[in-house]
């Protein structure tokens, strides 16, 4: 029988779902709903940052070209960010627990199809929203497309609201079993969880980039390697330095 | 239709400004921004037509299917709202705010889900993200600074501009060079990207990978490693099942003994 604190917990989390989830499309965009921002205050929230610092920064660039254009709907990377950050930090015994916080990941991203589908249902039947907004003599008053407008963004935040409400008592249930498992398992998911970061840069090399091995990204690869390994640059540095060779070189291109 | 001439102040401007973060709280796939568009340009068509009865007929007008990026939409409301005041004082009773409508939404469609989703947001994302690596709590903070300096700007900008030119493309795109700048962003989320895996070695401890090899080894390695994921999702991959795939290699080489 799980304990009040446990259940106060996962509703907190839900809340906060529902709440960064109307940034992602309904209110504001102000990218308060992508992942890097949105794992570490799930984190901060939830008692542990760590978690919510490496899952939102593993799925930041995996999904950040993800493109909501025209009616297609992406990966929902908010539902997955807040909530692995959520199984982690109320499933391990200890912050910043790695091979919780990777179980939690592959949990929460394997659901994400089951995200999109909630999320395109949702949008489906906002379609009757601006028939509602009408009176009955079939014209629009204020006061109609006011209420109904805004009552959309109830829809969204249930959506989200629900999807966390449903996927956090599962992961954590699933995280149970997890913990039981040999050593190798969990040392499998620390693994992963490291190299989750080269994984998001091949998926922006990918999308931001005709080649491969596009030039640009070997440059700022050169730049950050050679500074900070054989001249000791601070990474802030070698960082700037890089995006700065970045903008110099398309400058020279003609851009 | 002439009347006492009555003009949008600074303020009705304002308020279609903020009506603009909401412009997609009733998204659909029917309709899409719609209802948004309406609800947004409320403050300018209230102050234009005391008229309930023509109040009701010019919200049905904007009820009408729209779509496009949701910043850029900032600049088609100011459009739309000088459109609507040059109709409603008379002095081009016959404007078809309908048609500048559908004129615009395609191209800043376009335009702003290139330089937004497609150079801003990854920019801001590679920054923060190679900023996190190092260990730098604020990296979040970074991303929503770098990010919405520019989006809320612009949005607020865009919809004088988008009132004073009359919804003109061409003074808008020679007052911001959207391609330009895209191709800026591009090109620096690249080099960053590429700069997180060659500091491979310097990553915090928590995202570094623990295996036993010397700095340059390790950055090499990790370079391979993501040109061989990058030319997966180049044949179709998909980084879920990718992330699965990882997943599944760690645990057999962690069962092997390997890491």
């Amino acid at each position: 029988m799980p304990d009040a604190h446990i259940i106060t917990q996962v509703l907190i989390a839900a809340v906060i779902c529902g709440i960064i989830g109307l940034d992602r499309t309904a209110l504001g965009q102000f990218m308060i709903s992508q992942p890097v921002v949105a794992g570490p205050l799930t984190g901060w929230l939830l008692g542990d940052v760590t978690a919510g610092l490496v899952i939102g920064g593993t799925l930041e660039l995996i999904w950040v070209l993800d493109m909501p254009i025209g009616t297609f709907v992406p990966a929902d990377s908010t539902v997955a960010a807040v909530a692995a950050t959520a199984i982690a930090a109320l499933g391990s015994s200890k912050p910043g627990d790695l091979s919780v916080i990777g179980f939690s990941l592959l949990m929460t991203v394997a659901m994400v199809p089951v995200t999109m589908f909630a999320d395109h249902l949702m949008r489906q039947r906002n379609a009757q929203i601006p028939e509602l907004a009408l009176s009955s003599g079939g014209l629009p008053t204020v006061a109609g497309v006011t209420t109904w407008h805004l009552a959309g963004l109830i829809a969204f935040f249930l959506k989200s609201f629900f999807m966390c409400l449903a996927l956090v008592p599962a992961g954590l249930i699933l995280v149970g079993g997890f913990r039981s498992l040999p050593a190798s398992f969990s040392r499998a998911m620390e693994v992963f969880v490291t190299l989750l970061p080269l994984l998001g840069a091949a998926s922006v090399a990918r999308k931001l980039s005709m080649h491969t091995l596009d030039r640009t990204l070997l440059a700022g690869f050169c730049i950050g390697a050679v500074s900070v390994q054989l001249f000791h640059l601070p990474e802030l540095a070698a960082i700037m330095l890089a995006a700065a060779g970045g903008w110099v070189g398309v400058r020279s291109h003609g851009a | 239709m002439a009347r006492d001439a009555v003009s949008l102040r600074t303020v009705d401007l304002l308020g279609i400004f903020w009506r603009s973060f909401f412009i997609q709280a009733s998204w659909s796939y029917d309709r899409l921004q719609s209802l948004g568009f309406a609800f947004a340009l409320l403050p300018a068509l209230r102050r234009l037509y005391p008229d309930q009865s023509e109040l009701s007929s010019r919200l049905a007008v904007h009820m009408e299917y729209f779509n496009t990026q949701p910043y850029l939409a900032s600049f088609i409301l100011g459009a739309a709202a000088r459109a609507e005041e040059e109709r409603a004082t008379g002095r081009k009773p016959d404007l078809d705010v309908t048609e500048l409508k559908t004129t615009l939404m395609a191209p800043l469609g376009a335009l702003g889900d290139s330089f937004f989703w497609g150079s801003l947001r990854p920019f801001a994302g590679a920054a923060a993200v190679a900023v996190l690596l190092t260990g730098a709590w604020w990296a979040p903070l970074l991303f929503l600074v770098l990010y919405n300096i520019v989006h809320v700007g612009l949005r607020f900008d865009l919809v004088f501009v988008g009132y004073a030119t009359q919804g003109d493309v061409v003074r808008l795109l020679s007052r911001y060079s959207f391609t330009r700048l895209a191709r800026r962003y591009k090109a620096m989320s690249l080099a960053i990207v590429g700069c997180i895996v060659g500091t491979i070695s310097l990553w915090e401890p928590v995202f570094r990978p623990a295996v036993a090899v010397p700095s340059p080894g390790l950055a090499a390695g990790g370079m391979a490693l993501m040109l061989a994921l990058t030319a997966l999702l180049r044949i179709g991959a998909t980084p879920v099942n990718l992330m699965i795939g990882l997943a599944a290699v760690c645990l057999v080489c962690a069962l092997g003994g390997i890491v």
